[in-house]
């Protein structure tokens, strides 16, 4: 048995970021305010202190030098940036460098040139954030080809996704759930890589397939408990890891195996990866018992008053309605 | 000013606008080379200078009109007109065309939306102090280009960050078909940049050795400094805003100015200041041009023979990773339930 402690999200990926560190001397870290006070949520405690000014530092309010430091800085791996948002809004102003310059930098140097950062960003959801602190822009930046969109689902996630994002040779944008901070899970303390392209199967059963990504993985499997608490139901759950890269080989199997299916998204319902990966069930005709099941943010921004918040973010409970839906009939026969 | 650095800045000179010309004259009616090209000729004086004045580790980040910076930083002529023709063997591989050409080779890095490449040189420049190298970053922009916001960020960070920068401006007075005044008030960027506190220079002339000893000194001393430094150009640019055919039949400029610059072409100026005092500089003049041709001239057959790429699409990612012998192995649970969350104020 491999080494284990418990550690929260933050402290997760503050290890992983200290460990690759530690290792590589051309990783640094940058972004608003990271080396100081609040530590972008504990995840650069102590950075400073341990390497220095020169591999953690401040800057000015400008996301979109930044942005274009990073790729400057890290052309053909010289160096190995991880720039850092509060939020993922504030890259809408880094919408140029995403789109014109870093997501096409391996495609026209055909592959001669390459451009290993990461940019970390938090999703803001809940408490208030209001309409422009709590957008996840997962599914814009996936719609780019030559960029990888990860978002890790809990505190062992987030330290192999790290770890591997920094060692990718492709810019990676690493999106963090706030919601996801405080939760806490025993993680290896071994310096450990998960590969960014294979979906996670995170339970095992045979009634149904759901798929979700970062913090819609935990409400998931809260949904999952309840359904095997009152039905003795077990599904099948997947963690996507990768929305710009899925590889849905796994996830396919599944659904053919039980014909159900039901996804879980924490972004807005159209054009979502719930979107993309029912297109691709319907393209390898595969036949479902019952139409699957998207449960998403409803297509309209984030309301920032408390009761509205509530009605806005699905739970655990939709979740399990969603799925006793799909398993309307399963659940006749065996009562 | 040793004749040696003065040949070698009329070479750059006459192979930066002969490479040019041909390229002009051969692209219709054949039109082999399909992308959208930005002509710089009437504008080489300023790349041409800094030829000898630049050193391998050096990398440039220009703007669209880069063709004279690529070939004074020694990028292969063969590779260039290849990736005008869209061919394998282009130094982009023949997947970005003129508006793009880039070459890892040379660390010479360029694109057409307007103001990237400008803000690109930050990172390269940090790159060159992190590891302690004695290059510099060389951004170059148009006077268009200096209207955008991302400009102005990378000035404050450049200060700010103490970068060893060679910020260029080639204020050619027009941003496609507008002129300066119709954009601005202050039709000097370099006066906008003074309040970053960063050095400033402007340069108004046709001698390419008065502006070699100018630059010659201001290299050094971002060399020495590790600060950057501006550098505004007033320069012409006589061809049309893009592509082969001219444009000036808009008459969005008067023949009176356009006249007024080619009278002062620096590459006339320089050959009569150079060459025209004895036959046997005219006999020198007229080899280093021979040269130049045989360069041009063999890249264009360089660019027939080469093959077209057979595929794109797996050049979008790298998909590889530094270091990482194997992945975590998925079927091993990592532990315990994920602990829930307790929401917390910001
Ligand atoms: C972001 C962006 N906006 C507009 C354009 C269209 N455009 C291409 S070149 C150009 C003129 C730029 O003028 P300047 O920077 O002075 O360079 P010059 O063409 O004169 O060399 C414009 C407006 C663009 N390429 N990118």
């Amino acid at each position: 048995m491999k080494k284990k402690k418990i550690l929260t999200f933050g402290q997760a990926i503050n290890e992983a970021l200290d460990q690759a560190m530690s290792r590589d001397k051309s990783v640094f870290v940058f972004g608003q305010g990271v080396d100081k006070t609040g530590h972008v949520f504990h995840s650069t405690e102590g950075l400073l202190k341990k390497y220095k000014k020169k591999r953690i530092f401040d800057t000015p309010n400008s996301e979109q030098a930044e942005t274009m430091l990073a790729l400057g800085a890290s052309l053909n791996g010289k160096l190995r940036p991880v720039l850092i948002h509060h939020r993922v809004d504030f890259m809408a102003y880094t919408f140029d460098q995403l789109v014109n310059w870093i997501s096409l930098w391996s495609f026209k140097s055909s592959k001669k040139s390459y451009a290993p950062l990461v940019i970390r960003a938090i999703i803001g959801r809940g408490w208030g954030q209001g309409p422009q602190h709590a957008k996840t822009l997962h599914t814009m930046f996936s719609y780019l080809p030559g960029l990888r969109v990860v978002m890790p689902s809990s505190p062992s996630e987030a330290k192999g996704m790290m770890l591997s994002s920094i060692a990718s040779n492709d810019p990676v944008i690493f999106l963090e759930y706030r919601a996801l901070y405080n939760t806490k899970e025993l993680v290896p303390t071994e310096r450990f890589y998960i590969d960014l392209d294979q979906p996670r199967l995170r339970l095992k059963g045979n009634s149904l397939t759901l798929v979700a990504a970062g913090t819609s993985v935990l409400t998931s499997l809260k949904a999952a408990e309840i359904l095997y608490k009152e039905k003795k139901i077990k599904i099948d759950l997947f963690d996507l890891r990768s929305i710009s890269k899925m590889n849905l080989k796994k996830i396919i199997e599944s659904v053919k195996k039980t014909k159900r299916l039901v996804l879980v998204e924490d972004g807005w319902k159209n054009f979502g990866y719930s979107s993309e990966i029912i297109t691709q069930i319907v393209e390898n005709k595969i036949k479902l018992a019952e139409a699957p099941q998207r449960i998403c943010w409803p297509n309209s921004h984030v309301p920032m008053s408390a009761p509205l918040e509530k009605d806005f973010y699905f739970d655990e409970h939709d979740i399990v309605k969603a799925c006793k839906k799909v398993l309307k009939e399963k659940l006749i026969h065996s009562n | 000013m040793q004749f040696s650095i003065q040949k070698e800045i009329y070479k750059n000179l006459s192979l930066i606008r002969k490479t040019q010309e041909e390229i002009i004259k051969r692209y219709h009616p054949a039109d082999k080379m399909r992308c959208p090209m930005h002509f710089c000729v009437g504008q080489e004086i300023m790349p041409a200078v800094l030829g000898p004045l630049m050193i391998d580790e050096d990398s440039i980040y220009s703007h669209h009109r880069s063709h004279g910076y690529y070939i004074a930083k020694k990028g292969s002529i063969n590779e260039m007109i290849a990736e005008f023709y869209g061919k394998e063997t282009g130094s982009n591989g023949g997947l970005a065309g003129s508006q793009e050409l880039s070459s890892t080779k040379i660390d010479f890095y360029s694109g057409t939306i307007l103001s990237g490449a400008f803000a690109m040189a930050l990172g390269g420049a940090f790159e060159k102090k992190y590891n302690q190298k004695k290059g510099i970053g060389i951004s170059v922009i148009g006077d268009g280009g200096m209207e955008e916001g991302i400009v102005y960020e990378s000035l404050n960070m450049a200060t700010q960050m103490n970068l060893p920068i060679l910020y260029i401006c080639e204020n050619n007075s027009y941003s496609t078909h507008t002129t300066l005044k119709q954009r601005t008030l202050e039709n000097k960027p370099s006066n906008r940049v003074k309040n970053f506190n960063m050095k400033t220079t402007y340069f108004d002339g046709n001698d390419p050795d008065k502006l070699f000893n100018l630059m010659k000194s201001i290299v050094k001393k971002i060399r020495d400094t590790k600060k950057p430094h501006f550098v505004e150009i007033n320069t012409y640019r006589f061809n049309g805003h893009v592509g082969p055919e001219g444009d000036d039949h808009f008459n969005y400029r008067s023949k009176k100015e356009i006249n007024h610059w080619i009278k002062n072409d620096p590459i006339k100026f320089y050959e009569k200041k150079l060459f025209s005092k004895s036959r046997k500089l005219l006999a020198l003049k007229k080899k280093i041009n021979d040269k130049n041709f045989k360069i041009i001239d063999r890249a264009f057959r360089f660019a027939e023979k080469s093959k077209f790429p057979k595929r794109y699409e797996n050049n979008n990612f790298k998909a590889t990773y530094k270091n990482v012998k194997k992945f975590y192995n998925n079927s091993i649970s990592f532990g315990t339930v994920q602990e829930d969350h307790k929401p917390k104020p910001y």
